[in-house]
């Protein structure tokens, strides 16, 4: 079984056997067989009432939960026009949450892109004691509270907290400013590159390596042109969904930003800060545009997918 | 010689897996290392290879004379052949053999010229010429397999180590692949040592055999040396087949019931309990007694399908079970029925005393 | 000896391991030290007051209970979207599949502002059940609703993989041995399915207790009635009670500790009972 992590975010290996059994025919029957016909169904699924039932439930669950809260997004966002719309992200608070949003994400992402290459390659290659526990460490920033993340950093580089009176005294401010977001992002997007190449490399084994090595291939050359291009796939995938959280972190973002409009608002800070302000027209087109990465973000994860299993024979 | 490796020793966790192993391989040889798994001999292999490293300070490994104990892998010029291939995935076969050229430090790189040359020198060693553009996924298990020998042999190796290179592939390709790697040893001629647990293929296609057991080795020699002389109990039973009576030693003969079996090797040995070891196909089935070099047993079971019969019997004195082989044509001729008694004739006695065990 | 003096044969362990160490320790084992380091400055009449007053208390319980509700209710659903989207094809079954993954990739904050308008006494759903005098956003019913999107794909991408790894032959000797449909449901399939459906259900409960961006816009946050554990937390630090603060953050991080070393452990008996068949 392909082990859940605690973002729940993973791919979804999608069944090359069932277009197949579909397709397969019911067998056909004695004559005397032909009155039960309506009812049959092979084994190994439901009545044919039974399958629409649930197909039926199922959908209507998702479109409840998943498709109208999308589709309200876009209709509150244009709600009062195009105009209205190209205006509020034309405006100048709005562009510099989009700054400050891509540097968070441009700091984190390549930073936890190394971290995750470097903990996977210890972690899936070799043997040590207490691997187990490292592997759950990285798991660790998930299953916390994004406000209790956030708050952690303020005890450490607040006015009150561990370094703050020796950063205060050199002028450098942390918290209640850009580098405390760029910091709590760090901290929130950690384990995704991680969670998503150990697993990677894990069953790919050491042998390719190795193989590599006996032929002459020294560390840097093994690295380049056998390791990477076989993690490439996962290591984008990793990446995508590092940089969508990075993106939109709200809680963590909200307790080290100083909310000061322009200066320390990242986007979802923005949507926040419009919404408070009874613009909804506007928050919803900020939200639209963060929805918009999102979809973008889950395109891209199924392309991978795809592209992963039609790699794997 | 070529390959030397004395007293190698290697523990995983608390399992031994090499104690003190020694062996010299000529320049030139066809060595196989058999042994049931758990031997050690995919461990010997990997020391030798550079893929592990020996515990102890006494291990040594040499390539001609030249100790490459604490070389690395990637400069001791080992072609390993793995087990599972381990063909580069996203490589196609081409660039899966010119790896090995493509990485040499850019003074002693050949040209493109030279490297496509030598490539494609190879696709045709191995029988694959218009494969190059192919990745490994689009092969079959016995063309991976000569992919890999190919992409080992590309960076001139000292010696070629290949780990089971037929155990992932079916009967019949496994059989032919056996016969290409003999004819392929002979035209190029590289030192090669390859691990198996399969003794048939060992005995094929190899120079000599060593025999490995729990991390020791228990006999080295020419495939027919082992077969006729095995040198202990364990080797006896891992070639195939074999019988092992319960008998005392005598007067340089063993017995074993009522009959009396001429065994030279045991000269001198008195009275000791021994075991018998002897082959199913060296045993004679007759309805006669056949004096005194004979005793009883009941037929249990005849299997007559193939080109062989095999007879299940039973000694009447102590119940001990053995199987005999027989040509069909002697089958013919014996027309044994079940639960009949019979008289048992042995040739090529081994004995060995009781305290071996297998 | 996590760092053994051993040889290996390929390149990088040290260095490798010793960077993700430290990086590790750096970005996420020290924040979270401080955080117990707080916390364990209080005397415990002041831990004791700040971590069981009675707001606080009123918190947790609305806090676990309604979570607990939340991932039971995906617990069902999912079950019912993962076996749909293995077991049958029907017309989006793709875009379902890969929409289902929207609560995870959508910024909570815009999650938290598209609920409350949706389910506002004036917006798509709330105003049909308006007249019926229930309202969803602004009470706990809110709060349980954006509670169950930020938890729907966990219990849905634990169980599909296991759906898709289900032995159809098994379910055939099932037919063979006269279980009717349901009956092999109720026998064969769910206990094959079960832990994979605890684990996703104590993901989208663990998720649930940590979230704040989509419950603080469609909660109206009030103490002993809407206010969700982490948003308490949050207007504790509005007012720099950072010992407050610190107590309750201690107390969802032991339960948050715990809850991860459940779901490792159970993951790990899934993953040896799955290499033992």
């Amino acid at each position: 079984m392909e082990t859940a992590n605690a973002s729940g975010l993973q791919r979804c290996p999608t069944s090359t056997l069932q277009p197949f059994r579909e397709s397969l025919n019911v067998p056909a029957l004695a004559p005397f067989d032909a009155v039960k016909n309506l009812g049959r169904h092979r084994p190994t699924t439901e009545p044919a009432l039974v399958r629409w039932l649930l197909i039926v439930l199922a959908l209507l669950f998702l479109a409840l939960f998943l498709v109208l809260p999308l589709l309200s997004v876009f209709v509150q966002a244009l709600s009062k026009g195009l105009g209205f719309y190209v205006r509020t992200l034309d405006d100048p608070l709005t562009w510099s949450a989009i700054k400050l949003t891509l540097i968070a994400a441009g700091i984190s992402v390549p930073m936890n892109c190394l971290f995750g290459v470097a903990a996977a390659w210890a972690i899936a290659k070799f043997d040590f004691a207490g691997k187990q526990v490292l592997t759950a460490l990285i798991d660790l920033p998930f299953s916390i509270s994004p406000v209790i993340s956030g708050f952690a950093y303020v005890l450490v580089f607040g006015a009150q907290g561990w370094l703050g009176p020796w950063l205060a005294a050199r002028g450098i401010q942390i918290i209640f400013a850009v580098p405390g977001i760029v910091l709590v992002t760090v901290f929130v997007t950690f384990p995704f590159v991680a969670r998503e190449l150990i697993p990677l490399m894990q069953s790919q084994g050491r042998a390719e390596e190795e193989a590599a090595r006996t032929l002459g291939a020294r560390g840097g050359q093994m690295f380049w042109r056998i390791t990477l291009p076989n993690i490439k796939w996962g290591l984008l995938y990793g990446v995508i969904l590092c940089n969508a959280r990075a993106m939109g972190e709200f809680g963590a973002v909200s307790v080290v930003s100083g909310h000061i409009a322009g200066r320390t608002d990242t986007l979802p800070l923005h949507v926040e800060f419009l919404y408070n302000g009874y613009d909804l027209t506007g928050a919803f087109a900020v939200a639209s545009m963060l929805t918009l990465l999102a979809l973008v973000t889950l395109a891209l994860k199924a392309w991978i997918e795809r592209k992963e299993s039609s790699l794997k024979l | 010689m070529s390959v030397e490796v004395r007293n190698l020793t290697k523990q995983f966790g608390r399992f031994p897996a090499l104690h003190g192993v020694s062996l010299k391989v000529e320049s030139g040889e066809l060595v196989a290392l058999l042994g049931p798994s758990g031997s050690g001999k995919t461990t010997l292999l990997r020391i030798i290879g550079g893929l592990e490293f020996p515990d102890s300070p006494d291990s040594r490994v040499f390539f001609y004379g030249e100790e490459v104990t604490h070389v690395p892998a990637h400069k001791r010029r080992a072609g390993f052949a793995f087990q599972h291939y381990a063909l580069f995935r996203h490589l196609n076969v081409f660039e899966n053999i010119a790896f090995g050229l493509r990485v040499l430090p850019f003074w002693s790189r050949p040209k493109e010229s030279v490297i496509r040359a030598r490539v494609e020198k190879l696709l045709k060693l191995i029988q694959l010429e218009t494969f190059g553009n192919r990745f490994p996924s689009q092969l079959s298990g016995g063309q991976r397999q000569r992919v890999a020998l190919a992409r080992a042999l590309a960076v001139e190796p000292r010696v070629l180590l290949l780990d089971e290179p037929f155990g992932a592939l079916d009967a019949k390709v496994r059989k032919e692949l056996r016969q290409w790697l003999r004819r392929l040893h002979q035209e190029i001629h590289v030192t090669t040592l390859f691990v198996t647990h399969d003794q048939e293929e060992a005995l094929e296609v190899s120079d000599r055999v060593a025999i490995l057991r729990e991390g020791r080795i228990e006999q080295v020699g020419t495939p027919q040396e082992i077969y006729d002389h095995p040198a202990t109990p364990f080797v006896y039973d891992f070639l195939g087949h074999v019988n092992v009576f319960a008998g005392r030693v005598r007067d340089g003969a063993v017995e074993i019931g009522e009959g009396r079996f001429a065994a030279p090797a045991t000269a001198g040995q008195t009275a000791a309990a021994a075991s018998a070891f002897v082959r199913p196909h060296d045993i004679r089935v007759t309805r006669q007694p056949g004096g005194p070099a004979a005793f009883a047993a009941r037929l249990k079971h005849c299997h007559a399908v193939g080109p062989f019969a095999r007879l299940e019997l039973e000694r009447l004195d102590t119940r001990e079970s053995f199987t005999v082989q027989l040509s069909q044509e002697q089958f013919q001729t014996l027309q044994p029925r079940p639960d009949e008694t019979v008289f048992v004739e042995l040739k090529n006695v081994k004995v060995f005393p009781e305290d071996y065990s297998i | 000896m996590l760092l053994s003096r051993q040889r290996r044969v390929l390149p990088g362990f040290r260095l490798t391991l010793g960077f993700s160490l430290f990086y590790l320790g750096l970005i996420v084992l020290i924040p979270l030290v401080a955080v117990f380091a707080k916390t364990g400055a209080l005397t415990w009449e002041r831990f004791w007051h700040a971590a069981a007053s009675p707001v606080a208390l009123g918190a947790y319980r609305l806090s676990f209970g309604v979570s607990f509700l939340a991932a039971l209710v995906n617990a069902v659903f999912g079950l019912l979207v993962a076996w749909v989207l293995v077991r049958y094809r029907f017309w989006g079954r793709r875009l379902m599949d890969a929409l289902v993954d929207l609560p995870f990739a959508l910024p909570t904050a815009v999650a938290g502002v598209t609920l409350a308008a949706l389910y506002a006494p004036n917006g798509w759903i709330g105003e049909w059940l308006a007249p019926y005098g229930l309202k969803i956003s602004y009470t706990r019913l809110g709060v349980f609703v954006a509670l169950t999107f930020i938890g729907l794909p966990f219990v849905v991408r634990t169980v599909q993989p296991v759906i898709e790894a289900l032995d159809l032959e098994v379910e055939e000797a099932a037919a063979t041995l006269g279980a009717n449909r349901f009956q092999t449901f109720r026998r064969v399939i769910l206990p094959a399915l079960f832990p994979a459906l605890l684990t996703g259900f104590a993901l989208a409960f663990a998720r649930a207790l940590g979230e704040y961006g989509s419950v603080v816009f469609i909660s109206s946050n009030l103490p002993l009635r809407t206010q969700i554990v982490p948003v308490l937390i949050m207007s504790k630090l509005e007012q720099f009670d950072y010992a407050g603060a610190a107590a309750l953050a201690a107390v969802m991080l032991v339960v948050s500790f715990l809850l991860l070393l459940a779901i490792n452990g159970l993951q790990w008996r899934t993953a040896r009972h799955h290499q033992q068949t």
